[in-house]
């Protein structure tokens, strides 16, 4: 018994020791006048790819900066809100991640989420301690807007009854109706729409059945798909028979869009494919292999190519590539984005002689007004959306992205 | 058996219960990892594992679906306490309700299947889990779909305001209470009895009163006689018989508790969240989850099952968050390739301990003599 | 399209699919058979399959040997039999390699305590394949985003068998998977049915101990079985692979669940019994992907196998197991 014990004991320690260890790392660094920005987006599993060109981007923002405002030292942490048993979002950890950005008086600001579903958990805590919360990806419409969501949307989410709670995304309202103007424009008149069956899937294939139905569209079917399933051959199938020339899929690159791109060309479908801003990075392109995306697939996104920016988007351009190496995403540019519209606020409150906290921060973010960034010029609305409504319509040609038409 | 009609704690279940909760303790020591909140967790992962203890450990059935249990126990908690639904019948009830429907599931799920042997019952139980993942996805009518359940109510100390406004009179509880560090930047209720998300280690402690609950509970299950009815069945289901012992009804009863336990800590883990979560957060892997800390902790007991918790969950929400947070600081790695960001060892790092500690400890932290051989 | 074309198609897409299923439930239900484990990284040794046949092929492209449009027919199929044959070695190596290491020190354990360290291994196996997928790749222009579905080029002409107007689309993958599939189980067959190591196999699954009085060298038979488990999850990758043209770090998972599945199905330990419960599940998938609705397959999938399992305890073929005095 005694032995028993004192092997537990043992083991406890043992795997206790790292964390304490670790701790006593996080207490020793805490600079005098400094604050922190933290992010917190799936960095284990599936969605890696995507989250590691956002912190490029963020990390990129502040390095432009010197990592300094003033005499104030901005330090940035780059915290996983997945854990490895989940393989994806995790929601114990998103939610103890806000818990630790709210215990920890240096951090001022919080990028974040990645997946609306852990927006909605860490939103209110967030709130509730004003602290300021960007997001370079969540778009669903019902985490800003009222009467797009539940009903009581999205004042649950605002203790507080202030808004905290901003984004340089578009949301899926906009870019639902976006696609399904553009499906009409191209002449396409029977569309099948699927979902990934994730609230970003869903909430972005909804508002294009809406829109859908509104500009006289014919929908032959909907259906949500399973992302882990190994091919779409079969329900390819079922698609040809109902005679779509369009197919719109809510879902990301990691939700499988490659391989439906893939088995629509394999399954012999002669129709189009309609894609959201989930898709608009080269990964995509990769799963999917150039020769299926052809002139066939057309990705929609809330911003212009960054090759076709001009001003502070092409400077942003040519410096990713200088850094990294590689061609900028469009998630790249999303996380640069919250990063300098938070780097900003944080430039005003020191010409104005303020001191940097959770609560200027908070109310100068708030106040962003033509901004100009890698994205256009772009203002936070009284619902915390960017005014953002300029969005690009993109094909495939040759293997890389090439814009077809740019949306006001 | 005992003289006494119930038996309290061993001494290894008081060690645990003390170790969780000494934590908030660290809290004052290292304010940046906040464990209140990630021992929120553990709590919830412990009673789910106890429930599947039962199942697994006590009565010899391999159950790879226990997520499925823990997610009717959420979304019944979400829909009997959310201002969206009609029943709104607060924390309390709706704790007990889930408990009794995931009770309920677990009888439906077992009944068919009793007849199953060992593997096959794996995989019906692990079907199941899928089937209930996918209809929770799709049943948006009365689900909300993957939108999630929320806000979803904290618990409340039942007769907390009563005990406060009594010791207020006394004149013991008159000035409000104090800010301490462990308990966030905003500023803590003067109400002793009110739990809030400022007051994590409150939280915390009823949390760890409920697994102590859980625990009384399961101990004196375990010595009870149907306790001993599952230890038969386990050993030798056709010994079990003769001794006029009727197997399926033994079976069917550590299905139902296991069940209720699993729907328990599903209805915790939803109101620590404050919300549902998507269905696919009750996925296999939660499940999988389960098994490792049942058999990492030691099959079969209590204390280990507990330890079980504190080691697996421990390990994924707290050490490797914190060493890769210290590697940032530290400034190692970085985001260029896949191989130079700490995060992306992750799996590798929970893997090989999982093979390490199943190599080195094959039955478990704790063993315990009565564990199955075979 | 014709309800009867419509038919056609979707038997022809679960036949396929269901014959990939069924390779990889085959090593699981080896593997069982003789050892009794779960062995849950069997999923994760076939992704690791596709790994080596992408890197492969990249290779080969790379070096300029190989040219699609150079190949002539018979290459195409020489390549694909030697991707077959390399993963499944490597497959069938690295599965015996994870007995040594892992398993088989853990042989006298409790069942789960080997159950538990074969997911610790997936884990591993996981993270390996992350890193596969992040540094090799991007020597063969596949990308440095390691976490992302890697394209796998078509090896096999991939236009329509019975003419591009033809509303039923049958491609050499489809056939290509018959063609190397079903000489692998006759194969397996043979050789567990015929050969003095398939023999001590039946018998090591019979009785461990006895097998051994008897004078079979169980660890070699064991070690037979997972090389063999491993060079069909090996081949099953290839498969999978040229047939979705996809892989990625975490195509084992849906593979495994599904192959574990179909083992189960069919009766776990039964080799015809893997085949059949593989080929069932791919039925089902297509058939409830076109007549009910992809979001409610796996609700089906799984439905029909408590149904079965609720009237046949032991499978579809499994035997009838006594309980163990």
């Amino acid at each position: 018994m005694k032995h028993r014990i004192a092997r537990t004991a043992a083991t406890l320690l043992a795997l206790a020791a790292p964390a304490v260890l670790g701790t006593a790392a996080l207490a020793a660094d805490a600079l005098a006048n400094s604050v922190k920005i933290v992010s917190s987006l799936p960095r284990t599993g599936s969605a890696n790819a995507q989250t590691t060109s956002m912190v490029n981007g963020i990390k990129m923002a502040i390095a432009e900066v010197g990592g300094k405002i003033g005499d104030t030292t901005i330090l940035y942490e780059d915290w996983d809100d997945a854990s490895p048993q989940r393989g994806n979002w995790d929601p114990a950890v998103e939610a103890q991640n806000a818990d630790k950005a709210i215990a920890d008086t240096s951090v001022v600001a919080y990028i974040g989420t990645y997946n609306s579903g852990a927006a909605k958990i860490s939103m209110p805590k967030l709130n509730t301690a004003g602290i300021v919360m960007v997001s370079p990806a969540n778009t669903a419409s019902g985490l800003t807007k009222a009467g797009l969501g539940e009903a009581n949307e999205p004042a649950v989410y605002r203790p507080s009854g202030k808004i905290n709670y901003f984004r340089v995304v578009p949301t899926d309202d906009v870019q639902g109706a976006v696609a399904a103007d553009y499906a009409k424009e191209i002449g396409l008149k029977k569309v099948f729409i699927l979902n990934d069956r994730e609230v970003y899937g869903k909430g972005v294939a909804g508002a294009f059945e809406a829109r859908a139905k509104e500009i006289g569209l014919e929908i032959v079917g909907t259906d949500g798909l399973d992302a882990k399933a190994s091919n779409y051959k079969s329900l390819v199938t079922k698609i040809k028979q109902a005679g779509a020339d369009l197919v719109y899929f809510g879902g990301t690159t990691q939700t499988n869009a490659g391989q439906l791109a893939k088995d629509i060309v394999s399954g012999g479908l002669k129709a189009k494919l309609i894609v959201p801003d989930g898709c608009y990075e080269n990964a995509f392109i990769e799963a999917a292999g150039a020769k299926a995306l052809q002139d066939r697939c057309f990705i929609t996104f809330g911003g212009v190519d960054p090759k076709l920016l001009k001003g502070k988007g092409a400077e942003f351009y040519e410096n990713y590539k200088k850094t990294y190496k590689t061609e900028p995403e469009g998630y790249a540019v999303y996380g640069y984005e919250c990063a300098k519209a938070i780097l900003a606020a944080m430039e005003r409150i020191h010409k104005a002689g303020g001191k940097i906290d959770r609560a200027t921060v908070l109310a100068e973010v708030g106040k962003t007004k033509d901004f100009q960034g890698a994205l256009g010029t772009w203002s936070f609305d009284e619902n915390g959306d960017t005014t953002n409504r300029t969005f690009s319509v993109n094909t495939v040609k040759n293997g890389e992205f090439s814009t077809v038409k740019v949306v006001q | 058996m005992a003289e006494r009609r119930f038996s309290f704690f061993t001494r290894g279940q008081c060690i645990v219960l003390a170790l969780l909760a000494a934590t908030p303790l660290l809290d004052l020591a290292f304010p940046s990892i906040q464990l209140s909140g990630p021992m929120r967790t553990v709590v919830v992962y412990a009673i789910l594992a106890l429930g599947l203890n039962v199942v697994v450990g006590w009565t010899g059935l391999l159950n790879l679906g226990i997520a499925a249990f823990m997610a009717i126990g959420a979304y019944a908690f979400g829909i009997l306490t959310a201002e969206v639904y009609p029943f709104q019948v607060g924390f309390w009830w709706a704790l007990l309700l889930s408990g009794a429907i995931g009770a309920f599931a677990g009888w439906l799920l077992g009944a068919p299947t009793l007849r199953l042997r060992g593997d096959y019952l794996a995989i019906v139980t692990l079907g199941f889990g899928e089937i209930v993942q996918d209809g929770l996805k799709n049943l948006q009518a009365i689900t909300k779909g993957t939108e999630g359940i929320n806000p979803l109510p904290k618990p409340t100390v039942p007769f907390g305001a009563a005990i406060q406004s009594g010791l207020e009179i006394v004149g013991i509880a008159s000035a409000p209470a104090a800010t301490k560090a462990a308990e966030g930047v905003v500023a803590a209720s003067s109400n002793w009895f009110e739990i809030s998300s400022a007051t994590p280690a409150r939280w915390f402690y009823l949390y760890l009163i409920l697994l102590a609950v859980v625990i009384f509970f399961c101990r004196n299950l375990e010595f009870s006689r149907l306790g001993r009815q599952w230890f038969a069945v386990r050993e030798d289901e056709l010994a079990a018989r003769c001794m006029a012992i009727e197997p399926d009804k033994a079976k069917l009863k550590a299905f139902a508790a296991g069940a209720a336990l699993a729907a328990i800590a599903g209805a915790l883990f939803a109101s620590h969240l404050a919300s549902t979560g998507e269905p696919a957060n009750y996925d296999f892997q939660v499940s999988i989850l389960a098994l490792c800390i049942v058999i990492v902790g030691g099959i079969g007991s209590i204390t280990g099952v507990v330890l079980g918790a504190i080691v697996m969950v421990g390990l994924s929400n707290v050490v490797l968050p914190a060493l890769t947070q210290a590697m940032q600081r530290a400034g190692i790695g970085s985001t260029e390739n896949v191989l130079s960001s700490p995060d992306n060892y992750k799996y590798l790092i929970f893997g090989l301990a999982l093979v390490l500690m199943m190599r080195f400890r094959p039955d478990g932290i704790v063993h315990t003599r009565k564990a199955v051989k075979k | 399209m014709t309800e009867t074309e419509v038919f056609l198609q979707q038997v022809i897409y679960g036949l396929s699919n269901g014959m990939i299923i069924a390779l990889v439930a085959l090593g699981y239900t080896m593997v069982y058979g003789i050892v009794e484990l779960i062995n849950f990284a069997h999923g994760d040794v076939f992704t690791l399959g596709g790994f080596l046949a992408l890197t492969v092929v990249g290779a080969l492209g790379a070096a300029a040997i190989l040219d699609p449009n150079t190949l002539s027919d018979s290459s195409h199929w020489l390549l694909l039999v030697g991707l077959v044959v390399t993963a499944g070695l490597f497959c069938g190596f690295l599965n015996v390699a994870i007995d040594k290491v892992v398993y088989k020190p853990l042989r006298r354990a409790p069942k789960l305590t080997q159950l538990v360290a074969a997911i610790g291994v997936s884990f591993i196996l996981v993270n390996i394949a992350l890193f596969w997928g992040g540094a090799p790749m991007e020597v063969f222009g596949g990308g440095n985003a390691a976490a992302a579905s890697k394209d796998f080029p078509e090896i096999l002409e991939g236009s329509n068998l019975l003419g591009e107007d033809s509303n039923v689309v049958l491609r050499l993958e489809d056939l290509a998977i018959f063609v190397i599939t079903i000489p692998l189980m006759i194969g397996l067959t043979l050789f567990v049915n015929r050969t003095r190591l398939g023999r001590g196999m039946r018998a090591t699954a019979q009785n461990p101990i006895a097998a051994r009085l008897m004078g079979i060298n169980t660890d070699r038979v064991i070690a037979a079985t997972f090389l063999i488990g491993g060079f069909l999850g090996g081949a099953a990758s290839v498969m999978w692979a040229i047939y979705n043209n996809t892989i990625s770090f975490q195509m084992g998972f849906r593979a495994g669940m599904d192959a574990f599945t179909a083992a189960v199905l069919g009766g776990i330990g039964s080799l015809p019994g893997a085949m059949i419960g593989g080929v069932l599940i791919g039925l089902i998938r297509a058939m409830s992907d076109q007549y009910i609705e992809t979001r409610w397959t796996n609700v089906v999938v799984f439905g029909v196998l408590i149904l079965i399992l609720v009237f046949r305890p032991s499978g579809l073929l499994g035997l009838k197991q006594r309980e163990k005095v």
